[in-house]
């Protein structure tokens, strides 16, 4: 008897599963939008929930769904195209990062949008540079940017006041930048002068606040889009390589085992920069999301502490300075039943106010130029406006499937070059051959 | 209810049944747990296989329409001198952290409380098991504050008068090494604790009566007892340990460079960072392979025992 | 039991030592959580390990909120419907193998170890595609089989293995007053093996209790997420984390789990009386 009890026990509550399911049913009605939260990261949750009531107002008869998904980018991205494979579960508007733009496409996740976008007014207050991001190599666009970030040098003006360094600095090529450091070194021991990223512990940091910066402001690219080729290796390769030598092998940097710390860009932003321990940054317009009250490390001094520049040019070659960016748009899901109601939200979500919104709450940079001038975007951040304007020179990166993979191979070479196990040149070449391996020998060019 | 025999002789009489229910009889408690594995595993594990032979991945056209490639997959990866390397960190870390660290450990903690008064157990075993059932985000995170420049340790070492080093970074391997056994030998000492309860006293009064040190008695007496819990025990913690990755991940990323990057790191890299959805299956069923062989050179080694 | 035996001296000395040696073990295993402690009751903590200059108990009520507490719940749910579950399928699954089926029953379970040991990242695709199929994401029963089904081949080696040490020869005399297999396995092996049966519902309880993707990608209502889910709320893009709050929660996360095993360590010592008993 106890053992058909034990039967007729899981039966039922085998059964009890099955008819217990929730939420997969899908159908034109309910707009489901997906999007990532991630610790203090919840500018998208309070945005898309502003928005939910209006929307639903708007549109009777639809409902609005949120989808947050609390995780870190990978695990967000991986759970978010599991959705996408299965037509029940794909949403319908989906929060996506500018990167995947070529190969969510290639996936067939993304709907295009040129159609909707040629009667929409708000398409014409969006930068150039960031409508390009959501443009995939097939020339569709298939996403509405959400703002940006750039990067450049945070400097900290007490070392410098200490250092004899000027308030209000703006080297005008790597060479000031370097003399700057220099002059740190010697007449402030035991501080960093100088952090550039490199190696693999930090990951994308040391490719895109790191390398590139560097690469990108030598003339050179990492990949070139009208050849749609790979470019490896390049005069601007070696010179960016030397640059990291410089300042890792003379003392103008952090130390090997601070620089390789998987947590060393945490570290960075919590402790080396607040604690005065740390001169010049080379790092992203986000930092002070974590300094503002509330944030992860409340630091209120920190924007009378600490002055912006752009990072130059090599030789101070036009345009002078240089950045790079990312950013998040707000894309159409290839699956969606009622494209039309999809098309309504991302309206609704990115027009004026609801940029505005998000661009405050998220810590972003405005793409959008109506937004840059409403005195309420600049409000409570000084250097605002110094981030936003270094979007006319900034540079996406290229968002090729293959990419990951080479700026892990870039990392790698980073790594060799700064512990000294390569020379800049010998480096440049190994990373020369692996992207051959990874992208295909026909698709890598040389440039000298 | 006298005898109480030693378990390897004790299954020589079954418990009576007729002959015709008697096939049924004993089929039907496995029933319901094979059938959720089977509900579960059959199609998701033959699918695993499928895939490390296709170039499907999470983006791209491998999304929409993944290929059959063949054996490109496992010649990559058996090519790979990455590959290679990472295969015999795995191999250290498991044989370093599990079948040495947590097994040992584990062991030697449970005959040290075994007959301790029971306040000295409940902190003691509490104290190890809070190294457990910490959640393993958060275990990476203590670790890699514990051995960091300004951490514990150094600060342990400089008071006792000895240098401070960057551990994770001069010895990542055994930085993680010894991170999971402090996470994972409170499994092994619970196993053997719940073992060492059924080794009757008699045998070891018996033993000592004899002369035997406690060597001898833990050799000859309490350790062929207990081979089976041991068997379980490394079985089950290697498998464990094969799967360690938020560990490593938090502490050292798997660097610098590679030196800590074991399998599940290199996995980890190969499908969420570069989306090879497809390669990354190879290199799970190479890992279950891993598995397979530890688990193997066990059951030898135990049969050969006693 | 004998209280003064030949031996008598020689056993104190090495009580004496064997408790000098775990009260070394105790320290060695308590330094790492230092950071922990002292972070959960900082203002500013950094991953550097220092004494907070004014000690605080904010964090702790921080983390207190109604949706933390909700998701622990959902923890918890998870956590003890799979550990009792798996018992439930893993005993009456075990005991065959145990008592008959050491020829054919071997292979099998070794085979399903092996397979349950693939890396779940690895097969997700299709779990994620099966669950969609039968109509099951965002179910928590149905996420509750997983995660049994993931720890079942696991709990049922174990389990087998602690039947064997159960001896035979207490069951037949069950069988002659006429008790078939289950009844003789709930009656009289069951009882006998209760520190095994706990050590087997620790493990899948813990273990499920800090499962963070099987939970993350069959779930999709972030209400029904569990604390494993839920401690990300502490980490930030760019990797800025806020690491009082952290430590505060991971303190309230694994509290649990401690006390599961404060409550374990009882039956434990009930199970050591029950033997007593039975040799006598």
């Amino acid at each position: 008897m106890r053992r058909k009890s034990a039967l007729v026990m899981t039966a039922v509550m085998v059964a009890a599963t099955a008819s217990a399911c929730g939420g997969g049913s899908s159908d034109s009605k309910t707009i489901k939008v997906a999007y990532q939260k991630f610790g203090n990261f919840i500018g998208a949750d309070e945005l898309f929930k502003k928005i939910k009531p209006v929307f639903e107002q708007q549109n009777p008869g639809l409902k609005l769904k949120l989808i947050p998904i609390e995780a870190d980018e990978n695990s967000y991205y991986t759970k978010l195209n599991l959705m996408r494979r299965s037509p029940k579960t794909a949403p319908d508007v989906a929060y996506e990062d500018t990167f995947f733009v070529n190969s969510d496409a290639e996936a067939r996740f993304l709907r295009p949008l040129d159609d909707d976008l040629k009667s929409w007014p708000d398409w014409s207050q969006f930068v150039d540079a960031a409508k390009a991001a959501g443009q995939a190599a097939d020339g569709h666009t298939y996403g509405i940017p959400m703002g940006t970030d750039t990067r450049g040098l945070w400097y900290n003006k007490q070392i410098f006041a200490k250092a004899g360094l000027p308030q209000n600095w703006q080297p005008k090529t790597w060479n000031d930048v370097l003399a700057a450091a220099r002059q740190i070194k010697s007449k402030v021991p035991g501080v960093i002068p100088l952090n550039v990223y490199a190696g693999k512990g930090v990951g994308e940091a040391s490719s895109m606040q790191g390398f590139e910066m560097l690469l990108y402001g030598t003339g050179d690219k990492l990949y070139d889009d009208q050849t749609k080729k790979w470019v490896a290796p390049s005069r601007g390769m070696g010179a960016a390589f030397d640059f990291l030598k410089t300042v890792y092998s003379s003392g103008l940097g952090p130390t090997q085992q601070q620089a390789l710390d998987p947590h060393w860009s945490d570290n960075v932003a919590g402790q080396e920069l607040p604690k005065g321990k740390l001169a010049i940054a080379l790092d992203g317009s986000w930092l002070p999301q974590a300094w503002i009250p509330g944030g992860a490390n409340a630091w209120p001094q920190w924007s009378s502490v600490l002055g912006t520049a752009a990072m130059p040019t090599q030789n101070g070659q036009a345009p002078g300075k240089v950045s790079l960016s990312g950013g998040w748009l707000l894309s159409v899901g290839a699956r969606t039943k009622n494209p039309s109601a999809a098309w309504k939200l991302v309206q609704l979500a990115m027009n004026k106010e609801n940029s505005l919104f998000f661009y405050v709450k998220a810590t972003q940079v405005s793409v959008r130029k109506d937004v840059v001038a409403d005195p309420k975007y600049l409000e409570g951040n000084p250097t605002q406006r110094f981030w936003t304007d270094l979007v006319s020179v900034t540079q996406y990166r290229p968002a090729y499937n293959v990419y990951p993979q080479i700026s892990n191979q870039l990392q790698a070479a980073s790594e060799a070059v700064v512990t000294g196990q390569s020379s800049p040149r010998s480096a440049m070449n190994d990373f020369a051959g692996q992207v051959k391996q990874i992208a295909g020998p026909d698709k890598v060019e040389a440039r000298s | 209810m006298v005898a109480v025999g030693l378990p390897e002789r004790t299954v020589t009489r079954r418990p009576p049944a007729r002959r015709g229910r008697r096939a049924a009889g004993r089929v039907l408690p496995l029933v319901p747990a094979f059938g959720l594995l089977a509900l579960f595993f059959v199609g998701p594990i033959l699918w695993c296989v499928y895939a490390s032979f296709t170039d499907i991945s999470l983006t791209g056209a491998g999304a929409s329409s993944p290929h059959l490639v063949g054996l490109r997959n496992y010649r990559q990866m058996f090519s790979d001198p990455a590959f290679a390397k990472s295969l015999w960190l795995t191999v250290v870390f498991v044989i370093g952290s599990a079948v040495i660290g947590q097994n040992v450990g584990g062991l030697a903690l449970a005959l040290l409380m075994n007959g301790r008064h029971r306040i000295v157990r409940a902190v003691v075993g509490g104290i190890v098991v809070g190294a457990w059932v910490l959640p393993e985000l958060v275990a990476g995170f203590m670790w890699y504050a514990f051995l960091s420049d300004h951490g514990t340790f150094n600060a342990i070492l400089r008071a006792v008068g000895l240098h401070g080093g960057s551990w994770l970074y001069s010895s990542p391997l055994a930085a993680v090494t010894i991170a999971n056994v402090w996470r994972g030998t409170a499994f092994s000492m619970l196993v053997y604790s719940a073992a060492l309860s059924n080794v009757p006293d008699e045998l070891l009064e018996a033993a000592s009566v004899d002369g035997a040190s406690g060597w001898a008695r833990l050799r000859h007496v309490t350790l062929p007892l207990i081979r089976r819990a041991m068997l379980t025990n490394l079985m089950t913690i290697t498998l464990q340990t094969l799967a360690v990755f938020t560990l490593i991940f938090v502490m050292t990323g798997g660097g610098p460079g590679t030196k800590s990057q074991t399998l599940p790191i290199f996995m980890y890299q190969e499908a969420f960072k570069f989306y090879h959805l497809g390669y990354g299956a190879a290199l799970a069923i190479v890992l279950l392979a891993v598995g397979a062989v530890f688990s193997l050179v066990y059951l030898r080694a135990m049969r050969k025992e006693v | 039991m004998a209280l003064a035996s030949p031996t008598a001296p020689r056993r104190r000395t090495a009580a004496v030592a064997a408790y000098a040696e775990l009260a070394i073990v105790a320290l060695a295993f308590l330094a790492p959580f230092g950071w922990l402690f002292l972070a959960s009751l900082s203002t500013s903590p950094t991953l550097d390990t220092s004494i907070p200059d004014e000690p605080t108990l904010r964090n702790f009520a921080d983390v207190l909120t109604g949706d933390n507490l909700h998701s622990l719940a959902n923890s918890l749910v998870l956590s003890l419907g799979s550990a009792l579950l798996t018992l439930l399928l893993a005993a009456p699954a075990a005991y065959p193998l145990s008592r008959y089926g050491r020829r054919f029953g071997r292979p099998i379970l070794l085979g399903l170890l092996f397979a349950t040991g693939l890396p779940v990242t690895a097969i997700m695709v299709p779990v994620y595609g099966l669950f969609v199929q039968l109509d099951l994401l965002d179910s928590v029963p149905a996420t509750v089989l997983f995660l049994t089904a993931t720890g079942l081949p696991m709990a049922i080696w174990m389990m087998k293995n602690f039947m064997d040490e159960v001896p035979i020869s207490l069951e037949e005399a069950a069988w002659v007053d006429g008790a078939n297999g289950l009844r003789a396995l709930v009656r009289i092996v069951l009882p006998l093996m209760v520190p095994g049966t706990t050590v087997v519902f620790t493990f899948t309880f813990a273990l499920t209790w800090g499962n963070f993707f099987v939970p993350f990608i069959l779930l999709i209502d972030p209400g029904k997420q569990p604390a494993s889910v839920a401690i990300y709320q502490y980490f930030g893009i760019n990797g800025m984390a806020s690491y009082g709050l952290l430590a505060a929660f991971s303190i309230l996360y694994s509290l649990p789990v401690v006390l599961l095993y404060a409550v374990a360590q009882r039956t434990l010592g009930n199970a050591f009386a029950m033997q007593g008993a039975v040799k006598g």
